[in-house]
């Protein structure tokens, strides 16, 4: 087992609370040891990055300074902006002068200082490629058979390329490498990076609606079964505001949306109770019948 | 070598498009400007494109190349003919098309004007009546905005903008940190309130496409989150992103994590948040609209409060704070996983 510091975020403890328990039934399985980071906040989620990047600096320093604490070398996320927003602040903690300061800071206010080096992963990165990808293949027994299933990776997973930089952020592959792992059939279409609008869906719905509605409409031109991401936020766009998107078009949609670690948590065949499909707003339930039943062929 | 390439054409009466194959025999160093001007010479006078300084100084020539914006007077035609495949070559998004591969520039230079785009000194700012003095440092917060070339490469592929055209977008926005992070610039609280209108800084959905396009490293995303902290720190937070934002420094200070339940009726305020009860509901049926008590709270609070006091306190606030970590981000060298030839579908 691979002990890794787990930050799972805002979302993820709430409104996405069934992200959160289907990472732990799955971690197991893909040999992972998840030591939760208590002592922790929120990234700043790109809105303190914004408001006081100074102080979202220093939040972001005290998450890295708390795996480290632990005696951890690796944070695993499961959000793209939990990601971007934690690298972004490990690269430029690398700055001596810098790391300095903060630490500074870090230690008058009763927190660790950090002395860098710690890496940020996503889930997704931990399994898309080499020994984390061999291990998916063994345990996702192909409980998917026959699903088509539309990627959708969102922004911040991908771009700015220079911090995320595991694969190219135009011709992305590596959900497509899980879904095809996990037995699924991959439904292509353009809009699988662009934007799903979440974080200015409060601010300006209709400009968020407008890039929501893309993804959503191509995957399902493309014969999509369902949708997969690995973003909460993405995950609480694409899910709970699709009626927002019906109700504005006029028209059923209806596209059932996975979060990464459900869909291969089914693959695995662990039980779909513990994934908490039925917190979903767009229903999981014939999706799930469909993959169950003993007599389809999955679909 | 050989060099075969897609091109849109169009017909600027009937505003009908197509691609026209074209093959030409070029130098294995050819740029695609280069490819575009033996094309337009030997073969195709009728083929239309921008093109100036072929340097990557003047940003006249900025195309898509498979749906990247780049510019091609910097892109190296070996590398998208590379394996065989023949790149589609179409204009840039977001702005009209005039013909072929020109667009309408004018929407862009609208809104840049719209930002005003030069120096509102007070009066005798440097007290001599000469031109103000300014030294590398001060300059420092608005080097990289100071790089622009002005080629809309960024206009070119941003998705808020093709959601909602009268967006500011990232190059106006880019322009406008230009001044307000000039020293020498005196207008700076009217501009961030001008800035933070219904199509301004708070309209942007951070997807980095700019920054992921920028042939010139500006980073316009960043520019626009060092006028979203300007204004912050001016006190100009009525703006519905705004109070989005404030709701999350408010719920890190206060209770570590976000204060989710809470997040609507502090962005929209009560009267319309009425509005989103449906949406509450289907939420709160799901167990997805936590309720606000009791609170969640993260273990240990007492240093992401007292962080908080701290870095108030001192002197990054604003867009310093995301100035300091800039030079530190310039030293990553640029990763990119080999890419993938697109499929034929894609084509």
């Amino acid at each position: 087992m691979r002990r890794i510091a787990y930050y799972k975020g805002c979302l993820a403890e709430l409104s996405a609370r069934e992200l959160d328990s289907s990472t732990r039934v799955l971690a197991p399985k893909l040999g992972l040891d998840l030591i939760e980071l208590k002592s922790v906040t929120c990234c700043g989620a790109g809105d303190i990055q914004t408001a006081e990047p100074d102080y979202a600096l220093h939040l972001n320093a005290r998450i890295l300074s708390e795996a480290e604490r632990a005696g951890l070398d690796t944070i695993l996320t499961v959000c793209n902006v939990c990601t971007l927003n934690l690298r972004q602040a490990a690269w430029q903690l690398r700055d001596d002068q810098l790391r300095a300061r903060v630490n500074e800071n870090l230690e008058r206010a009763g927190a660790a200082p950090y002395s860098g080096g710690v890496e940020v992963t996503h889930l997704l990165w931990l399994i898309a490629r080499g020994e984390g990808l061999a291990r998916l293949k063994e345990i996702a027994l192909k409980k998917l058979d026959g699903l088509r299933v539309a990627p959708f990776y969102g922004c911040q997973l991908l771009r700015p390329s220079k911090l995320m930089g595991f694969e190219d952020p135009d011709r992305p592959s590596s959900l497509e490498a899980v879904i095809e792992a996990c037995g699924g059939e991959t439904v292509d279409y353009p809009a699988k990076t662009l934007c799903c609008g979440f974080p200015i869906l409060l601010a300006r719905e209709e400009t968020a609606l407008g890039e929501l509605i893309q993804p959503v409409e191509q995957a399902m031109e493309a014969g999509a079964d369902v949708m997969v991401t690995p973003c909460p936020l993405c995950h609480l766009s694409l899910d709970a505001w699709q009626k927002s998107l019906e109700r504005a078009r006029g028209e059923k949609l209806g596209l059932p949306i996975f979060h990464l670690s459900q869909m291969i948590a089914l693959a695995a065949g662990l039980e779909p109770a513990r994934l908490e499909l039925s917190r979903h707003v767009v229903p999981m339930g014939p999706l799930l019948a469909r993959l169950t039943s003993p007599l389809g062929d999955g679909r | 070598m050989r060099f075969r390439l897609q091109i849109q054409r169009s017909d600027p009466d009937s505003g009908k498009t197509r691609l026209q194959l074209y093959e030409l025999e070029a130098r294995r160093e050819a740029t695609l400007l280069d490819c575009l001007e033996q094309i337009k010479d030997e073969q195709d006078g009728t083929l239309a494109f921008r093109r100036s300084c072929r340097e990557g100084i003047c940003g006249s020539c900025a195309v898509r190349v498979d749906g990247r914006t780049a510019l091609a007077c910097r892109t190296p035609a070996s590398e998208i003919v590379a394996g065989g495949r023949i790149p589609v070559i179409t204009p840039i998004g977001n702005l009209p098309v005039v013909r072929d591969l020109v667009v309408e520039m004018e929407p862009m230079w609208q809104k840049m004007r719209a930002v005003e785009p030069f120096l509102r000194p007070t009066a005798g700012a440097s007290g001599d009546g000469r031109e103000a003095v300014i030294t590398p440092a001060l300059l420092e917060a608005v080097r990289k905005e100071a790089l622009c070339i002005n080629c809309g490469a960024c206009v070119s592929e941003c998705d808020a903008m093709t959601v909602s055209p009268e967006f500011l977008g990232p190059h106006a926005l880019a322009k406008a940190w230009r001044l307000v992070g000039d020293p020498r610039d005196d207008a700076n609280r009217a501009r961030l309130k001008g800035l933070s209108g219904e199509h301004g800084i708070w309209e942007c959905t951070r997807c980095y496409l700019c920054n992921e396009r920028c042939p010139k490293g500006v980073d316009p995303r960043d520019a626009i989150a060092k006028l979203g902290a300007e204004a912050f720190a001016a006190g100009i937070v009525r703006d519905r992103g705004a109070r989005h934002a404030k709701w999350f420094v408010t719920s890190a200070r206060t209770t570590g994590w976000l204060r989710e339940s809470e997040l609507v009726v502090k962005t929209l305020g009560i009267a319309v948040s009425l509005t989103k009860i449906p949406l509450a509901l289907r939420l709160f049926r799901r167990g997805k609209a936590p309720l606000p008590l009791p609170r969640h709270r993260a273990a240990d609070l007492a240093p992401a409060r007292e962080l908080h006091r701290i870095v108030t306190g001192q002197d990054r606030r604003g867009a310093l704070g995301i100035v300091q970590g800039e030079r530190v981000l310039e030293r990553i060298e640029l990763v990119r996983a080999p890419e993938q030839p697109a499929s034929e579908e894609e084509l």
